[in-house]
């Protein structure tokens, strides 16, 4: 197999070329992409990474004392300014937010560490695609603490298992519930509604549909969210916000009292988890698209989102997307045809539709037509350095000033992938500036021809080569590389 | 364009605007003598602001029922039954100074409740399907003169994408320029890349006029309410040159405001307000001239919901502000919050719509015809009446 083909494996299906890879994939580009779809193969683990349960239970301890909801800042001082009690509860309130934000950064390194150092490349590149898919962004200082754990637990070991499996796992994960606030929807005729004045949010039920299932205009209705939103009440996070409700709504039936003291205790030691809390779930049957669900308040949500998971809409919206992914901002109608027809038969196997992907003819043409995102291109520097020279000290602040900052995705619908997004006028202006300032880093690790070949080998063109190699300095060299047609695309 | 070889970094610059007709310095001439120093702001809320919180119709008989805990107890009261958020002085200051308009039913045509879709729809002018150009692209396209707009932000927003390349975008800067012999070399490198050569040299036009605007002058985080100060005192600066551009468009953005609302809008419209007020000194004279509209994709469900937030809704509040707005008054008819009344039993229904309030202020105050906004501009929109009395 040819060079080039090497190239497109590990740039275009991977992350971007370590040292030697290109070589490794030209034996076999499709057997080496393929030898990578292993359940274990996304897997990122280390030292300090905590599970959710720890990392809200870690965050529940830290405010501990203080009162209100975390991240807010105090009530208006009183006329003779804080007291020393108010004090102390400030300094706390600073701590744990200093301590979220370092957990994050941990976070943050064990997943730049992974993606610049796998033999997974490829299988890596999927999983940053379901979770991008599954968006779950740090948009406040509680969310801080779940979007590590989410990836790590909800995604990542479910990347090419079946998607209805990887569905569940995303939606009843804390991280999901806390970020659609879903943890905070309550059936609106349950006895928690009335005695706590409050009721449904249809958020999650709402961004499954549109977003992680059946895409927009797709048919679905309003009537469809709401009554979905229903049959997902009472899934929730344990801590000591349920506790409360929970609390609120024994008070309405004297009979079940003592069950209710029993499910408190039971909310309190789980504080962090996932638990289906009956007293919050709306009662009843739900019709979703038109098919009707029992009142089996348990089985409800799940019963309907495996129903979404196998509906063509869902197969027809993955494969657009995974097609855009892989191909083209506009790919050809085949090639998501073949991407569907894999999905339905395989009744959305993941593994088989990765499979498919690397069999997809339409995404091995010579020229690269995807524009790197600011985070595909610093971890395929990353790899091509045989370091992290991309990130500096700072990982965030690179990618902040990019315009990517990791678990920062603007909306639900997560990150863009199209080109016009990345690639406005001041867009560039940062690469060249970054690029620039990163080329100073790079003399370190060899010449820029050098790295040319390493990160791009024969699908560098002959006037990218000679323009790197005319440099008048090594860190003109490395900006020009960098910052050429070749290594801004995929 | 290999004669570049040997440009310094200012006429590289020049070039630049010749070729792209990013064109803040080359056009700008012909540029004032059609708009008479005219200004247009086009402000878009993203996520989707609450309107009957910034806004509340206080004598509605319904409102209070709805959502009496979302009500600001201090808002001020300005007409019509209208009272504005405490949180937004100077806009209420702009309102009785006659500088200052609302449009309380606003929607698009778009009547589902994805944020994504009706903002694609918003930008792009259309009513059902998005299209790969957006609106302000294309009226670029139609100008009366050799206007030129910029966009504040890092991303290049779809209502700027599209043929017309008199667009440039800006956003703060926090890292070393590169060499003027690196961007030369650059140059010839790009010279058949369709995306990175006009991209470039957009970037390199738009940094001459922002000068000397980095990010620490500016202030911290890159997104969120902490940004809505800096970017439209960024739009302001460049607005305000004496050969700028004629529109900015700025995003702010955070405005999805599900649960425990009341916080969360009182720092985003202390942040407009401020950001307003930024915008005005920045301007200094031009003031005078500029017309501001502010939009969100759609508005928020009347009432409020379990978390002491609201959910996506449909009609919501337009902004008009600036000194060449006939202020002071409001917008498009109260539809009432009467259960009958609501759109679908949940949401304020629309009595005016963007693409109106855009093609009037396209139309009225920098001399589009009337024919290429109905026909090119937004397309089949004859029946999307410009809105008259703006300006």
């Amino acid at each position: 197999m040819s060079q080039l083909e090497g190239a497109i494996a590990a740039t275009r299906f991977g992350i971007g070329a370590k040292p030697g890879e290109i070589a490794v994939a030209s034996s076999d580009p499709r057997g080496w992409l393929k030898a990578q779809i292993r359940p274990d193969a996304a897997i990122v683990s280390g030292a300090g990474l905590k599970s959710i349960g720890e990392s809200i239970r870690d965050q529940q301890d830290a405010y501990r004392g203080v009162s209100g909801p975390a991240g807010k800042p105090d009530k208006p001082g009183k006329p003779d300014g804080p007291d020393k009690d108010d004090l102390a509860r400030m300094e706390i309130r600073k701590q744990a937010q200093k301590d979220a934000r370092e957990g994050l950064v941990v976070e943050v390194q064990a997943r730049g560490r992974h993606a610049a150092t796998t033999a997974d490349p490829f299988a890596e590149r999927w999983a940053r695609f379901w979770a991008n898919h599954f968006t779950v962004a740090a948009r406040n200082a509680q969310l801080i603490a779940v979007v590590g754990p989410f990836e790590r637990e909800a995604i990542r070991p479910h990347v090419f298992g079946d998607f209805a499996g990887l569905l569940g796992h995303a939606t009843f994960h804390p991280g999901m519930l806390m970020y659609l606030d879903a943890n905070r929807s309550i059936g609106p005729s349950t006895e928690a509604a009335r005695r706590r004045d409050a009721g449904l949010n249809e958020n999650l039920a709402r961004e499954i549909l549109e977003l992680h299932t059946l895409g927009v205009g797709s048919g679905y209705t309003q009537a469809d969210i709401i009554e979905f939103a229903k049959a997902l009440t009472g899934w929730t996070v344990g801590g000591p916000q349920i506790q409360r409700l929970a609390v609120a709504a024994a008070k309405g039936d004297g009979r079940k009292q003592r069950a209710a003291k029993d499910m408190i205790a039971e909310l309190r030691d789980q504080a962090g988890e996932t638990l289906f809390v009956p007293p919050l779930h709306e009662p009843g049957a739900r019709t979703v698209l038109g098919k009707s669900y029992g009142a089996q308040p348990r089985t409800q949500a799940a019963a309907i989102l495996d129903d979404l998971a196998r509906h063509p809409a869902t197969a027809r919206h993955i494969a657009a997307k995974l097609a855009r992914h892989f191909v083209a901002d506009q790919p050809p109608a085949s090639a998501i045809a073949t991407l569907e027809t894999a999905f339905t038969r395989s009744h959305g196997d993941l593994s088989v539709l990765a499979r498919a992907v690397v069999d997809l003819d339409e995404a091995w043409v010579e020229t690269p037509a995807k524009f790197k995102t600011p985070e595909e291109l610093l971890v395929s520097v990353a790899r091509a350095s045989g370091a992290e020279a991309a990130f500096g000290r700072d990982q965030r602040t690179v990618y902040q000033t990019l315009g990517q900052q990791p678990f920062g995705a603007p909306s639900p619908a997560g990150w863009a992938d199209d080109t016009a997004t990345w690639s406005g006028a001041d867009a560039i202006k940062k690469r060249l500036e970054w690029a620039n300032a990163v080329s100073r880093r790079m003399t370190r690790v060899g010449t820029p021809v050098d790295f040319l070949d390493r990160a791009l080998g024969p699908a560098a063109s002959q006037r990218t080569r000679l323009a790197v190699s005319r440099a008048e300095s090594a860190e003109q060299g490395y900006t020009l590389a960098l910052m050429s047609p070749e290594f801004q695309r995929r | 364009m290999s004669s570049l070889h040997t440009l310094s970094r200012r006429s590289l610059m020049l070039a630049g605007c010749a070729v792209s007709v990013a064109a803040v310095a080359s056009s700008a001439r012909a540029a004032t003598a059609q708009s008479q120093g005219r200004k247009l702001v086009v402000v878009m809320l993203r996520g989707a602001m609450d309107g009957l919180a910034a806004l509340p119709k206080l004598d509605d008989a319904n409102i209070r029922d709805y959502r009496a805990s979302l009500i600001d107890p201090n808002a001020r009261a300005l007409s019509d039954g209208f009272a504005l958020h405490s949180a937004m002085p100077t806009l209420a200051s702009f309102y009785g100074a006659g500088q200052a308009a609302f449009m309380p039913a606003l929607a698009g045509p778009y009547r589902e409740r994805s944020h994504f879709e009706a903002q694609d729809l918003l930008e792009c002018g259309g009513v059902r399907t998005v299209s790969a150009d957006g609106w302000l692209n294309r009226a670029l396209q139609k100008a009366p003169g050799a206007y030129s707009a910029v966009s504040i932000g890092p991303a290049q927003p779809l209502i700027m994408r599209g043929a017309s390349q008199a667009i440039s975008s800006w956003s703060p800067a926090v890292l070393p320029e590169a060499s003027d012999d690196t961007l030369n070399r650059l140059m010839e490198l790009y010279e058949n890349d369709a995306v990175l050569k006009p991209a470039l040299l957009a970037a390199l036009g738009a940094d001459r006029v922002a000068g000397g605007m980095d990010q620490a002058s500016m202030g911290g985080a890159r997104s969120g309410p902490a940004q809505y100060v800096p970017l439209l005192t960024a739009a302001g600066k460049f607005l305000a040159q004496p050969d700028g551009p004629e529109i900015a468009f700025v995003s702010l953005e955070g405005w999805d405001t599900h649960a425990g609302q009341n916080a969360a809008l009182n720092q985003r419209f202390q942040a407009l307000d401020s950001g307003l007020r930024a915008l005005k000194e920045t301007m200094g004279e031009a003031w005078s001239k500029t017309a501001l509209v502010a939009v969100s994709e759609f508005g928020r469900t009347a009432r409020v919901n379990g978390a002491q937030g609201t959910d996506h809704g449909t009609a919501g509040l337009g902004i008009l502000a600036g000194g060449a707005i006939k202020g002071g008054r409001i917008f498009g008819d109260w539809p009432t919050l009467k259960p009958a009344a609501l759109f679908e039993n949940r949401d304020l229904a629309p009595t005016l719509e963007t693409r109106s309030v855009f093609k009037g202020l396209l139309r009225d105050h920098l001399g589009w015809s009337a024919a290429d906004l109905d026909s090119s501009v937004f397309p089949d929109s004859a029946a999307a009446k410009a809105m008259s009395g703006a300006v």
